[in-house]
């Protein structure tokens, strides 16, 4: 299950994702976040703190957050990810494509 | 404004005004017709100026010279154009352009780099003397003569590089062209100066054809395999990574998941393969031929216990180095020292030196190494 929480903070759009991001959770994860894709002139910053999984399909959406920014010129950061999902960046080569916080 | 004109240079100023909006129209149709030339042609410039001679720069010269001008139309740099250019074979190559797209007054042109004595400073740029074309009709070369003023009225084209620039610029600044007449002494030391930088600009110019030789060079030893005589640098690395050379060893470690490989830089690796000691080409293809039977057995022992089918293309790279830092004995400080180069310094590099250390702990390649 996941919840997903979208917020606007110090000139930054926020997307916090609680909970499991499977690939059940994808579909709606991927509504919830439209949000940053209509954004411009704000960097984004993905709160994992309380995440406790990712599966391809949530490193799927990040990458597809992150390919919209670059293309409009901001950043995005991944804040707090905990060991297990740190681990599955490093082991899919993307650890070094996102900027952590 | 007033000025202190006689009946001639008045009778001159005040056409200057009449054609004001004109001159205005002009300037801005030039410069963007010069910009779009330049920008279709792929010629970059530091700069395109463009400007419309202010009322009190026109009324200094018809003091000093009015006479010389029957109608405003005689005066040649009512409006004026300067392209400042890198480098100084590409001032012609702006010149062969600006031939093409408006009509030149060849008599009033002037090509004031071959101008000055041997014995003299003189340190200028290119000007041409332009008119707009008339428009064309389509299919049909001959040009189709307006009343529009625009099409009347000459304008001055100034091409230059960029240190004829700064050179123009500080010799107007210290006033060398100003009313005091210059001792000989220092007349000798500006010629000095025009030279130096004559023989910068040439000098730059032909390093980067030099330069452009040698990226030939590298790229036509990469594609020939003659990959020990390239040095490592971000230039042949670069061509190096054209022919794809960690495709193989993603492929087979993506078919694991039959995952989907997500293109990625690989560029960030360059300063980790110079830490690694390598100098060329060469050394980085033994190290992916050594090692990668042995990175295919540390990505999959992570890999293949979940269902992740989608890796970066980054991924071959990664373990390869990781197995290099291990066979070298490089242990948890060599890898965390490894992703601190590749992700910046952060406590998180240390877990993932340790979940690399203990996976890595049980592969053949590590007997022996612990």
């Amino acid at each position: 299950m996941i919840q997903t929480t979208i917020k606007e903070e110090d000139g930054n759009m926020v997307a916090v994702l609680q909970g499991s991001l499977d690939t059940a959770a994808v579909p709606e994860t991927e509504k919830a976040v439209l949000p940053l894709y209509e954004c411009e002139g704000k960097d984004i910053i993905i709160d994992c703190t309380d995440l406790t999984y990712i599966s391809s399909g949530g490193l799927r959406i990040l990458l597809s957050i992150l390919q919209d920014a670059e293309r409009k010129g901001h950043d995005v950061y991944i804040k707090g990810v905990s060991n297990d999902v740190r681990a599955v960046f490093a082991m899919t080569g993307f650890v070094h494509i996102f900027k952590f916080k | 404004m007033k000025y202190d004109l006689d009946p001639h240079c008045e009778m001159l100023m005040q056409q200057y005004r009449d054609l004001r909006p004109t001159l205005e129209k002009l300037a801005q149709e030039a410069y963007s017709l010069l910009r779009q030339e330049l920008s279709e042609q792929g010629i970059y410039v530091t700069a395109i100026e463009y400007r419309v001679k202010k009322e009190n720069s026109l009324a200094g010269k018809l003091e000093l010279k009015g006479a010389k001008y029957k109608t405003i139309q005689d005066i040649t740099d009512l409006v004026g154009l300067r392209v400042i250019t890198f480098f100084s074979d590409e001032v012609d190559k702006v010149a062969a352009i600006v031939k093409r797209i408006f009509d030149i007054d060849w008599q009033d042109s002037v090509d004031k780099r071959k101008l000055h004595e041997l014995d003299s400073f003189g340190y200028n740029s290119l000007h041409y003397i332009c008119r707009l074309k008339e428009p064309q009709l389509p299919n049909d070369e001959t040009p189709n003569p307006t009343n529009d003023p625009t099409r009347q009225i000459r304008f001055e084209l100034q091409m230059r590089t960029a240190l004829q620039h700064v050179w123009s610029t500080i010799t107007h600044d210290t006033g060398y062209k100003g009313d005091v007449k210059i001792p000989p002494e220092y007349l000798r030391q500006f010629s000095r100066l025009a030279g130096m930088m004559e023989l910068i600009d040439d000098e730059f110019s032909r390093l980067r054809i030099v330069l452009n030789d040698y990226r030939r060079q590298i790229q036509s030893l990469v594609k020939n395999g003659h990959l020990d005589e390239v040095p490592l640098s971000a230039g042949s690395f670069r061509s190096f990574l054209d022919l794809q050379p960690f495709r193989r060893l993603n492929m087979r470690i993506a078919a694991v998941n039959q995952a989907e490989i997500y293109p990625a830089s690989l560029m960030s690796f360059l300063p980790v393969l110079e830490s690694f000691g390598f100098e060329t080409l060469g050394d980085v293809q033994h190290f992916i031929d050594d090692n990668s039977d042995d990175a295919y057995q540390l990505a999959i022992s992570q890999l293949a216990i979940t269902d992740l089918d989608i890796v970066s293309s980054s991924t071959a790279l990664l373990n390869l180095c990781l197995v290099h830092v291990l066979k070298s004995g490089g242990g948890r400080e060599g890898l965390k020292a490894f992703y601190d180069i590749i992700n910046g310094e952060t406590p998180a590099n240390g877990m993932l030196a340790d979940i690399i250390m203990e996976q890595a702990s049980i592969l053949s390649f590590m007997e022996n190494k612990s």
